[in-house]
């Protein structure tokens, strides 16, 4: 009897495992048909690899705006609506087997309601890059011609990416990371030699150009390449990246821009499966914000050499430091990427700054070319792309197939943390097809009418946009 | 009587036990890690179609360059995209811990956590070479006749894989690889919480980098099922990968040949 129990088990444990593959098999159910008789899908012959990008689009913004400021906005006031047609370009062509150009630019007809149309302000073309890349020696390198040359582990603001003043032509949007892809590169000669210790590069700009005033919307070239903008002062720039081939990351540099010397380092750690910290950080000796605006006004002609600063300020040339310090961080279960970051800039306005701001113009308003001045200090640091306040903290979320796949769904908010004012936006994109996307995007300042960001004349904003790949 | 009991005995051995008793788990998950990957450096363009309730909807390409890392053994992986065109040029780096990704558009080399392997475009942590032996710790399960994709029916080990290394991409893998052959036919994949999130099946073995090897995976969105995605692995070849392509610095400068 024992025996035959034994058996019976025996039976029993052999029936029982293809009743779980039964189970196992119940899987097979979800592939579909198409992909059941379909052979694997082709792929094509082995070729160069393509990675040009070029599309079209267009956007079309309302920026609604702000009444009874604090203080005046001197005209041209932002244009309360825009249509944008462009046509973006990033090709390379490889010309020798060591030889490589590379183009990338973007095309644009503008109309607005401060526009006349047409008129040569309809037409701008951006030169981003042009340059060619000569490949002495495997894993070396070297550039000349207009480059983005582009440094920083941070995302809402980069203290290390030294070129990236004056480069920014009329953005669409605030959003930092879309900020960086539209932007002017530098005319220069780069080196980079690459080994498996680590990285070097060497980047020198000459200055062929006089520094120019800030440009405004209405009174922008349409074919100049600018290179007022990137290339009115010799700038050197030395870079090296040990490898350290672990949870760690550190970047070295130093950066001599006229007679200003910075150095800089950029750390990043990842620290478990969800979370990269990182620290981006930049000093050298500078006079500040208030002083070096008023001083950049003076030396291309937007105020009088004598014309007194409409503010007090603190001059003194001393060692000023910029930092951001955040982390990324990916919630579970989500496929959503969460940065948080606290920026600072000793060089920029402190809460007694911007009180004197304030104060400036409420006593000495009546006097012509004070709102100007006072204006002027602001358009300064965003031409700059230097932070205004002091003390800002940046949250950005970015959640890839939001609700719907092929929905992605970015949102930020950059504050101050001197006055609570700040800036949010949120921005949507849906992939159509291979080719087309469409998208928009939504913003909003807020904050007190005596605060860094209650004070714009820009209320928020509204943009949107269809884009065609090519 | 005894030696009824004795044949009864080895017979069961020999049906429920077989060849386990000659292959560790971590023989066999090794054995089939040679049948997916070869062992020297290779690359591969990889066709990824997604299939919405049936019907195909957007398709990807992903250049992948793979290397094992000799102290680690575990495989280094550079995946460049080609298409679609809004994703074309953008490059990620996997050699654990030291994650980048890399956009043309903004020239910047962002660093990942590992968890961002199974966001952003097409889930790249789906199409990088990975040696389950090195980051898993596995336990055979039992022995189990299933069907594979091409309706054939394939005697297999089922083996239960832990994560064992914090590179490892899913907490929690069920693994189903063919007697005999090492074929990988089928694996579930679950997230930390032990939630289903993949279901895995290989088919199309063909000679490839010489071996029979998967030409195509398709795999089952197990939160979404109307979700299918297949891998088709075309364009194998081996080639030399040189150390210092697996830095940040090196994504802008990595050949398009």
């Amino acid at each position: 009897m024992r025996i035959a129990r034994f058996a019976a088990l025996l039976g029993f444990m052999h029936v029982a495992f293809p009743a779980l593959a039964a189970d196992q098999d119940q899987d097979l159910q979800f592939i579909p048909q198409a992909v059941q008789q379909a052979p694997p899908a082709a792929v094509p012959a082995a070729t160069a690899i393509d990675t040009n990008r070029n599309y079209l689009e267009d956007a079309f913004s309302l920026t609604p705006q702000r009444g009874n400021l604090a203080v005046p906005f001197p005209s041209p006031a932002p244009s309360r609506w825009e249509d944008r047609l462009f046509l973006d370009s990033r090709d390379e062509w490889r010309l020798r087997d060591n030889l490589r150009l590379t183009y990338s630019g973007r095309f644009n007809l503008r109309a607005a309601n401060d526009l006349d149309f047409p008129s040569h302000q309809t037409v701008l073309n951006e030169v981003r890059e042009a340059y060619l890349t000569w490949r002495p020696v495997e894993g070396a390198w070297l550039d000349l011609g207009r480059v983005n040359l582009k440094s920083g582990v941070a995302v809402g603001f980069n203290p290390t990416d030294f070129f990236r003043t004056r480069s920014v032509v009329e953005p669409l949007t605030v959003d930092p990371t879309v900020l960086r892809e539209d932007r002017l590169g530098t005319l220069m000669l780069r080196g980079q030699y690459i080994w498996p210790g680590g990285s070097v590069t060497l980047a020198y700009a000459p200055r062929v150009t006089q520094p120019t005033a800030i440009y405004n919307h209405i009174e922008l070239p349409s074919f100049d390449p600018m290179l007022d903008r990137t290339n009115a002062q010799n700038r050197f720039l030395l870079k090296v990246s040990p490898e350290l081939h672990g949870a760690f990351s550190v970047e070295g540099l130093l950066y001599q821009g006229g007679n200003r010397t910075q150095i800089g380092a950029n750390l990043t750690a990842s620290v478990g499966q969800r979370t990269i910290a990182y620290l981006e950080w930049a000093g050298g000796a500078d006079a500040g914000l208030i002083q070096d605006a008023l001083a950049y006004g003076r030396q291309t002609g937007s105020f009088p050499a004598n014309a007194p600063a409409p503010l007090p300020a603190d001059s003194a040339s001393r060692f000023r430091n910029e930092v951001s310090l955040g982390f990324s961080y990916v919630p579970a279960g989500t496929r959503l990427t969460l940065n948080i970051e606290y920026h600072y800039n000793g060089a920029g306005m402190t809460q007694q700054a911007w009180h004197n701001w304030f104060a400036a113009a409420a006593r000495r308003g009546n006097i012509p070319g004070v709102y100007n001045a006072l204006w002027y200090i602001r358009s300064y640091a965003v031409d700059q792309q230097q932070l205004l306040s002091q003390h800002t903290a940046f949250v950005r979320a970015a959640w890839v197939d939001a609700f719907v796949p092929k929905l992605d769904i970015t949102a930020l908010a950059n504050v101050s943390l001197q006055d609570g004012s700040g800036l949010t936006q949120i921005t949507a994109d849906y992939y159509l097809s291979r080719n087309w996307t469409v998208g928009g995007l939504a913003s909003v300042t807020f904050g007190g009418r005596r605060s860094d960001f209650g004070s714009l004349p820009q209320a928020g904003g509204i943009l949107l946009r269809l884009v065609r790949y090519l | 009587m005894r030696w009824m009991m004795r044949v009864l005995l080895a017979l069961s051995v020999a049906g429920v036990g077989f060849s386990a008793a000659a292959q560790t788990p971590r023989d066999i998950i090794a054995a089939a890690d040679k049948v997916r990957n070869p062992g020297q450096p290779f690359r591969s363009t990889n066709t990824l179609t997604e299939y919405v309730s049936g019907q195909p909807r957007n398709q990807d390409q992903l250049v992948v360059y793979a290397k094992e890392d000799p102290a680690t053994h575990q495989f280094r992986n550079l995946v460049r995209y080609t298409e679609p065109p809004r994703d074309a040029g953008k490059i990620a780096l996997f050699s654990t811990p030291n994650l980048w990704f890399y956009d043309p558009a903004s020239k910047a080399s962002v660093r990942i956590s590992p968890q961002q392997r199974l966001i952003g475009q097409a889930a790249i942590g789906d199409v990088l070479t990975v040696n389950l032996a090195v980051d898993y710790t596995g336990t055979l399960l039992g022995n189990e006749t299933i069907t594979d994709p091409e309706h054939q029916q394939r005697q297999c080990w089922h083996l239960d894989l832990q994560a064992a290394t914090d590179s490892a991409i899913y907490r929690r893998v069920e693994y189903w690889v063919e007697h005999g052959s090492f074929r990988p036919v089928k694996a579930k994949f679950y997230s930390d919480s032990g939630r289903l999130l993949k279901i895995l099946y290989y088919r199309s073995f063909r000679e490839q980098l010489g071996a029979m090897r998967p030409a195509e995976a398709i795999i089952i969105d197990a939160v979404n099922s109307s979700l299918v995605t297949t891998i088709a692995f075309g364009n194998l070849r081996f080639q030399d990968i040189p150390e210092a392509w697996f830095q940040r610095d090196y994504l802008p400068r990595l050949p398009k040949e």
